[in-house]
């Protein structure tokens, strides 16, 4: 089944990369959230190997189930998860605020201000 | 008790700043009362050093690293630390005088007392990192004094000359002195100076060797590196005179001095010394001669006398050692009177050229007498104190074990520096005191200065005459463990004026006579056509500053040039580069995969939507269709969450997920409803490739590392202590709210900046309305800033 994550992994980490190289701030948007995916995934291969069926819970009997997942990579995709939802939010504010103040979608209309 | 010598004169700096207020130059000399009490603790402590042994002190500072703050007092410690106070003191009095219409002087001396403590810090360390500590902050000091006058471009080009050329030899010191520790086993002084053997049969003494002395050859201005000293003479005289010419360049000098017992004895670190120290004092002393400048013509024969003394501990054995600590007493004394002489002339007269000085002897006699005192101790002249200097240099010269040839060519080189020598002495005397009264002595009013400004100049140059007559007993006591110290062995040393007629005395006598008789073509001789001024050291340095600096500007227009696009091209290319090519190269081998048979249809149906939700993503002509295909995407990683025995990745991702897209359709209400294609069709081929690239190479890497076992997981270590010490059934929320709480307490803060930032972004819309909603054109900047508060 890792070869299934793998696929995904790198279609996701291709398809972002190809989004922020676009001048378009929406795409841009969409190659950030896309690679938040490719990164989660990444760390969740990461782990003490991919597990079906077994959720690092631990049951009645005071002992979690044999082979389970490991649940280090879960807790560290879920702080992940919530802060790159902070972060995508930041940036649709910031998406909104600049096409409100440029009126325009491309990036290049945004540089003037760095411009060495 | 040592490290009270150095805090002393540290915290000394902030009281020095009372000297702006008036009445400086008893300021002045009350301020030199410090550098004095060090000079009497210092004696007062140096018993144990008359006899051959050391004062040692060790306070532990970073233990693990095997950093010591450890202070030694031998004998060559002494001499340098008697120096440093002794010189000090008369310069901190002298400076009230020179600088009493400045109220800058209370700055002035601040630094200098730093400098003082940093210099006292170097010569007592026992430990090479300590050392190296204070030696950079010397550099530091030095860059201030230099550029005091700053707002005139030239101190500031010398400053800046000095600190780029003796920080950077800093910096290749520092990996010198490193290797040497790993060689020796120890950072400690003591512990080096005894592994002498071990480290000249090291593997990295060559490279240790070659590292120190490019700090040392900096530091100590010689060849190639000397053009940042004449540079330096911007600073105000009684910097020059201390640091310059007495103290600070010397610490190339004194380290070499200090290590060479461990490091000499090898061709490598004796010739390169003799060779580059003779090189430097030749070179210099010729191009003093030619100099009309009195504080370039100073500053160059400092060079030369740095060049001398590197040379001398090449030279080695018994005379070399005894020559280098003689040679640093007699021209610390002769040349700090000299420096602060050329100050004097220069207050009094507002001109210290050559050619606009003249006829003073009738105007300032008593700075005449001074003036010839230490100018005949500079010239080399029997009786005084350079006389016994010079002796022992010949001598060196004539005993070296370093051959036949290297000894005539020391003899030589000794010789014609003695003859330039006379001949910048006989022009520095006969232009300022003899002659014509000149044109700048006519326009103002010229006397001796008052007695406490020439006490400054005075002392050092009456005890050239002194020393040699009435105290060469006293100062052999000083200079025999100092020699003893650069030796390695203990040395018995006793200076006397009279060795008899011996090869030495007459290759001095006969460089006098030459000296003498050429002194009087010595207007001629620096009247001659020089080299070019591109050929100048401090030319090729700015030009070398200049290109650096037009190159580092290029390169960031380059990669920097202000578009994300390119920067994020650039990464992904580094990516492959740096990643890709070595994972290619070594990596495909641990890419292992087998097929799964318990693979189900729906794992592979979740899994397959992914890149085909990326692929609508990227093809989606509408905003909407963007948002549903993302959504996809979203859902599938949930759903393979699920699937892979991740409960509550799967429930946050499908709540974050439905969050997300209620922002996406919110925001992209306002953006344009069709996309447009804004790139040219081969760029978009470029980045297809770029990102496809990319990709392959994460799903390689993720095949080869996750199949990858070679390290111990951490997972049982939770599994087994969640319910035990976190008192917690579901693992996952006992290491988010226990285990790693400082992570979640991040996440939380990441979370509320992020909040913050979005409300201040949506705030600044109010009362914004009237902010055109116009295209900025790229050419011109918008004519506002649009997020200017009102």
């Amino acid at each position: 089944m890792i070869i299934l994550l793998a696929i995904a992994i790198g279609a996701l980490f291709g398809g972002a990369t190809y989004l922020v190289l676009r001048r378009s701030v929406v795409k841009l948007i969409l190659g950030l959230i896309l690679l938040s995916h490719g990164v989660n995934l990444l760390i969740f291969t990461m782990g003490d190997g991919v597990r079906r069926g077994a959720p690092p819970l631990i049951d009645a009997s005071g002992q979690p189930p044999a082979g389970a997942a490991d649940p280090l990579v879960q807790a560290l995709i879920l702080t992940a998860i919530v802060i790159s939802f902070g972060f995508i939010a930041f940036v649709l504010a910031l998406a909104y605020r600049s096409n409100q103040a440029a009126g325009s979608d491309d990036l290049d209309d945004l540089s003037t201000t760095d411009r060495l | 008790m040592l490290y009270p010598l150095v805090l002393i004169a540290l915290a000394a700096a902030p009281f020095a700043l009372v000297a702006r207020f008036a009445g400086r130059d008893r300021i002045a000399w009350g301020l030199a009362l410090i550098p004095l009490a060090i000079f009497g603790l210092t004696l007062a402590q140096a018993g144990p050093v008359w006899e051959g042994g050391q004062v040692v002190e060790r306070i532990a500072w970073v233990p693990a690293l095997g950093l010591n703050l450890s202070f030694t007092l031998d004998g060559l410690s002494l001499l340098f630390a008697l120096i440093i106070t002794g010189i000090g003191t008369l310069i901190v009095g002298y400076a009230g005088h020179y600088l009493a219409n400045d109220s800058g002087l209370g700055r002035f001396l601040a630094y200098m007392m730093l400098f003082m403590g940093a210099m006292l810090g170097l010569v007592l360390a026992g430990n090479v990192l300590t050392m190296f500590v204070f030696w950079e902050l010397t550099s530091v000091t030095s860059y201030l004094l230099i550029g005091y006058k700053h707002d005139y471009a030239d101190a500031r080009r010398g400053a800046l000359h000095s600190l780029l050329v003796t920080a950077g030899g800093g910096l290749a010191l520092l990996v010198g002195l490193l290797l040497l520790g790993q060689a020796a086993g120890s950072y400690e002084l003591s512990d080096i100076l005894a592994a002498g053997d071990v480290l000249r049969a090291h593997a990295l003494y060559p490279a240790a060797v070659i590292l120190i002395l490019l700090g040392c050859f900096t530091k100590s201005a010689q060849i190639p590196f000397h053009f940042w000293l004449p540079g330096a003479m911007q600073a105000p005289t009684p910097a020059s005179a201390f640091l310059h010419s007495a103290t600070m360049v010397k610490a190339g000098v004194y380290l070499m001095a200090r290590l060479s017992p461990a490091l000499g004895g090898t061709a490598l670190w004796d010739v390169t010394l003799a060779v580059v120290g003779g090189a430097t004092m030749t070179f210099a002393a010729i191009v003093a001669m030619r100099q009309f400048d009195l504080k370039a013509m100073l500053a160059y024969t400092t060079i030369s006398m740095l060049g001398a003394l590197t040379m001398q501990i090449g030279l080695g054995g018994k005379y070399g050692a005894e020559g280098v600590a003689t040679n640093i007493l007699a021209h610390a004394l002769y040349k700090s009177a000299l420096f602060m002489l050329a100050g004097v002339i220069d207050h009094e007269c507002g001109t210290r050229d050559l050619r606009r000085l003249g006829g003073l002897r009738a105007y300032m006699p008593q700075t005449m007498v001074v003036t010839a005192l230490a100018l005949l101790s500079f010239g080399g002249i029997p009786v005084m104190f350079g006389f016994v200097a010079k002796e022992l240099m010949l001598e060196a010269a004539l005993e070296t074990d370093l051959g036949a040839t290297l000894s005539l060519l020391a003899v030589a080189a000794i010789a014609v520096t003695a003859v330039a020598y006379l001949v910048t002495g006989w022009r520095l005397f006969s232009n300022t005191f003899l002659g014509q009264r000149s044109m700048a002595a006519m326009q103002q009013h010229i006397t001796d200065p008052t007695p406490g400004m020439l006490i400054g100049p005075g002392v050092p140059a009456v005890l050239s005459l002194l020393i040699p007559l009435a105290f060469l007993g006293p100062i052999s006591g000083l200079i025999g463990p100092a020699s003893a110290a650069i030796y390695g062995k203990p040395l018995e040393v006793k200076l006397a004026l009279w060795h008899g007629v011996n090869t030495a005395l007459l290759v001095s006598l006969g460089a006098i006579a030459v000296g003498a008789g050429l002194a009087r073509f010595g207007e001629q001789l620096a009247n001659l056509r020089g080299w070019p001024a591109w050929s100048r050291g401090d030319m090729i340095f700015d030009r070398l500053i200049e290109r650096t600096l037009a190159g580092a500007t290029a390169l960031t227009r380059t990669i920097q040039e202000g578009r994300l696009r390119r920067y994020i091209l650039l990464t992904a290319l580094a990516m492959l580069v740096f990643v890709g090519v070595p994972f290619v190269s070594f990596g495909l081998g641990e890419i292992r995969f087998s097929l799964d048979p318990q693979l189900q249809f729906y794992e592979i149906l979740a899994a397959a939507l992914i890149p085909i939700g990326v692929i609508a993503t990227i093809n989606a002509r509408t905003r909407l269709g963007a948002i549903i295909a993302v959504s996809v995407v979203g859902a599938m990683v949930a759903l393979l969450f699920v699937l892979f025995s991740a409960p509550d990745l799967s429930l946050t991702q499908l709540l974050i997920e439905v969050l997300s897209t209620v922002f996406l359709l919110l925001v992209f209400s306002v953006l344009p409803v069709r996309f447009e294609n804004f790139s040219a069709a081969w760029v978009r081929r470029r980045d297809a490739i770029v990102a496809s690239l990319v990709g392959i190479m994460m799903t390689g890497l993720v095949l080869a590392t996750a199949t990858n076992d070679a390290f111990a997981p951490l997972a049982p270590f939770f599994l087994e202590n969640s319910l035990e010490k976190g008192k917690g059934a579901n693992v996952v929320n006992v290491i988010l709210v226990d285990f790693r709480g400082f992570d979640t307490l991040g996440e939380i803060t990441v979370l509320f900046i992020a909040l913050l930032g979005i409300y201040g972004l949506l705030r600044l819309r109010q009362g914004k309305d009237d902010v055109a909603p116009e295209r900025v054109t790229t050419a011109e900047p918008a004519a506002e800033p649009v997020d200017t508060q009102r």
